[in-house]
């Protein structure tokens, strides 16, 4: 059956990819629902398409490419570097735009020079879209959740409160709760007096003895769910965390490498402004952004049209870098995003450590620009 | 036009339904034998009853098929996606008061509030190889309460029908949401609510589909003033 549905530009795209060293990969439409819920979470339920067979393991239409393309690579064990390319239809439940519409991209696996394959990626991006919206400006923003780790583990936080912010790095709203929380430090309550004095005198063995029995008097398997010594770990974690607070200046700072948004012309100055008015060890983290901006000039993008801003991630666990949008110059719809996701091959069940950077271009919006430039 | 009430078929969520609706003065009749699925008011030839599941009414009231339903403002949530702009509460009954909770073990002597669960959730897949996982039949109100208010992505559902606060202890499911009146069956159960854990205080409620022909309806606004005459 020919695919009438396809937009006449697609053939481009593929050409494009040709050209860019790539191994165009199909996968079934049809997938096991499981790697998606596992890597996304549970909210994505509500936002795919699901199914059953009839063993009753649950099945979904394809609502990405990096995790189908991923896992075929893993299962063909063809070995890295390897540079991916696809294109097809994925099924999302969408509030605005169609059910299914296409997308195309790049997956980027094994290149373990960091910085060149994340500018490569990004000016594959660019260069697709050019290719379609010839006359349109496009503008790229770019994040990266490693100088932000690395902002958050110099502010000198225990390291339960470093993983809070981390872990909420994208969010506004809930960092900005967060980081008013470290304002003022929280104690920990409702604890027995027997544990209150086990805690106090720091016995962590006595205290492990003691949640052991009460789950075994309760009926609570020890190594079904959490284990007596991981719990106990974690609530002399807790009091800490409990005890820590930001000093304002340091509370100050925080707040003020959130707020950076700079061209990327500027922003290696801006960031080591920072990093000395601030007084933070931010050497490891400032070269290896220096190297990606020089790796972008090298790969010949225009540092111009690309922005830095600080606050910008996406809150799942399995970027680690890099993460990117490009839009067409004045408009909202994001035509391109992708990222680094050097964790995500190793959660699928890779053995090997697989560095992994990619985009996916939204066709059905590339469309829509190419309508509204014609 | 004819105004459709969706009553609770059986049980006490039934009898506290009529004895409400009788106090509103609107006495309800089965018609034919007492165990129809169908009723009426006494006098008002222009409002009909039909008995349903209290699942069934929230799902009736999503589908407009009825006008007004009886049912717990849980399972109207749960069932809805976007409830607020498909129903209106016209009235809470103060009748089948439960809450919807969080609960995890209360050996977790380390995690007293949603924050707690959120560190914990971060780091389960690294220490066990699997995703925290949550033992509930409330799928919509669980995703919105963790993934909606707290941003907690990372945990999975594990359906459960029933018996749900046994299901830590059998090692089915680590935590779980359930529905809770007194909190007699989670301290049984040697499970805790969080501080932040209360997702929904539940009652039964008098629920309206919101319909375009309700405006200016005059049966409708007797029915809801009457109701909240009653209470």
């Amino acid at each position: 059956m020919p695919l009438i549905d396809m937009p006449d530009f697609a053939p481009m795209l593929l050409e494009e990819f040709a050209a860019r060293n790539t191994t165009r990969v199909d996968t079934p439409v049809i997938q096991p629902a499981e790697p998606f819920l596992d890597m996304a979470g549970e909210d994505l339920r509500r936002r795919i398409f699901l199914t059953e067979n009839e063993r009753g393991a649950s099945l979904c239409l394809r609502p990405e490419f990096t995790i189908p393309v991923c896992l075929r690579h893993i299962e063909t064990a063809t070995g890295t570097p390897k540079r991916y390319a696809y294109l097809g239809q994925v099924f999302r439940q969408r509030r605005e735009g169609a059910n299914e519409f296409y997308q195309a991209g790049i997956e980027d696996l094994g290149d373990r020079d960091v910085a060149s394959a994340d500018a490569r990626v990004v000016v594959d991006a660019l260069s697709c879209l050019t290719k379609v919206l010839p006359n349109r400006g496009l503008a790229v923003t770019i994040g990266d959740q490693a100088v932000f780790e690395a902002v958050v583990a110099a502010l000198g936080l225990p390291a339960g409160w470093q993983k809070r912010l981390v872990r909420a790095f994208g969010q506004t709203d809930l960092l900005e709760a967060m980081i008013a929380r470290l304002a003022r430090p929280q104690p920990v309550s409702g604890l027995s007096g027997e544990v209150e004095a086990l805690l106090e005198a720091g016995d962590e063995a006595a205290l492990v003895v003691h949640v052991e029995a009460q789950m075994e008097r309760t009926g609570y398997l020890t190594n079904a769910s959490r284990a007596p010594v991981e719990i106990v770990r974690r609530l002399k974690e807790k009091r800490l965390l409990a005890g820590a607070s930001l000093e304002p200046a340091k509370l100050d700072a925080l707040k003020e490498f959130l707020s950076l948004n700079v061209s990327l012309r500027y922003a290696p100055g801006v960031l080591a402004d920072f990093a000395r008015s601030a007084g933070l060890p931010l050497q490891a983290a400032i070269a290896g952004f220096d190297a990606r901006v020089a790796a972008f000039a090298n790969a010949g993008a225009s540092l111009a049209d690309i922005t830095w801003r600080a606050a910008f991630g996406r809150p799942l666990d399995y970027y680690t870098g890099l993460v990117f949008e490009i839009t067409a110059r004045g408009d909202h719809d994001v035509l391109a995003g992708g990222g680094r996701y050097d964790r995500m091959l190793t959660l699928l069940g890779a053995k090997d450590h697989i560095p992994a950077v990619g985009f996916a271009l939204w066709l059905d919006r590339i469309e829509k620009a190419r309508e509204t430039s014609r | 036009m004819t105004i459709t009430i969706g009553l609770p078929s059986k049980g006490r969520m039934k009898d506290d339904a009529s004895a409400i609706f009788a106090r509103a003065g609107l006495v309800i009749s089965a018609i034919g034998n007492e165990r129809s699925y169908r009723g009426r008011v006494e006098g008002a030839d222009d409002i009909e009853i039909a008995f349903l599941s209290a699942s069934e009414i929230s799902r009736e009231i999503g589908n407009g098929t009825v006008d007004f339903g009886v049912t717990g403002e849980d399972l109207i949530r749960e069932e809805l996606a976007d409830a607020d702009r498909r129903m209106e509460i016209s009235a809470r009954l103060g009748f089948g008061h439960a809450d919807v909770v969080v609960a995890v073990p209360d050996i977790w002597l380390d995690v007293e509030s949603m924050a707690d669960l959120g560190d914990v959730a971060a780091d389960f897949r690294a220490r066990h190889g699997r995703r925290l996982a949550i033992a509930t039949k409330y799928w919509r109100l669980t995703q919105q309460h963790f993934s909606g208010s707290h941003g907690i992505q990372l945990y999975r559902i594990v359906e459960s029908l029933g018996a749900t606060e046994g299901a830590p202890a059998a090692g089915q499911a680590d935590i779980i949401v359930d529905i809770t009146s007194t909190g007699s069956t989670l301290v049984a159960n040697h499970l805790k609510v969080l501080s932040d854990g209360v997702i929904l205080k539940s009652e039964a409620c008098l629920v309206r589909a919101k319909k375009p022909e309700h405006e200016g309806n005059a049966t409708v606004a007797r029915i809801v003033e009457a109701v909240r005459g009653a209470l």
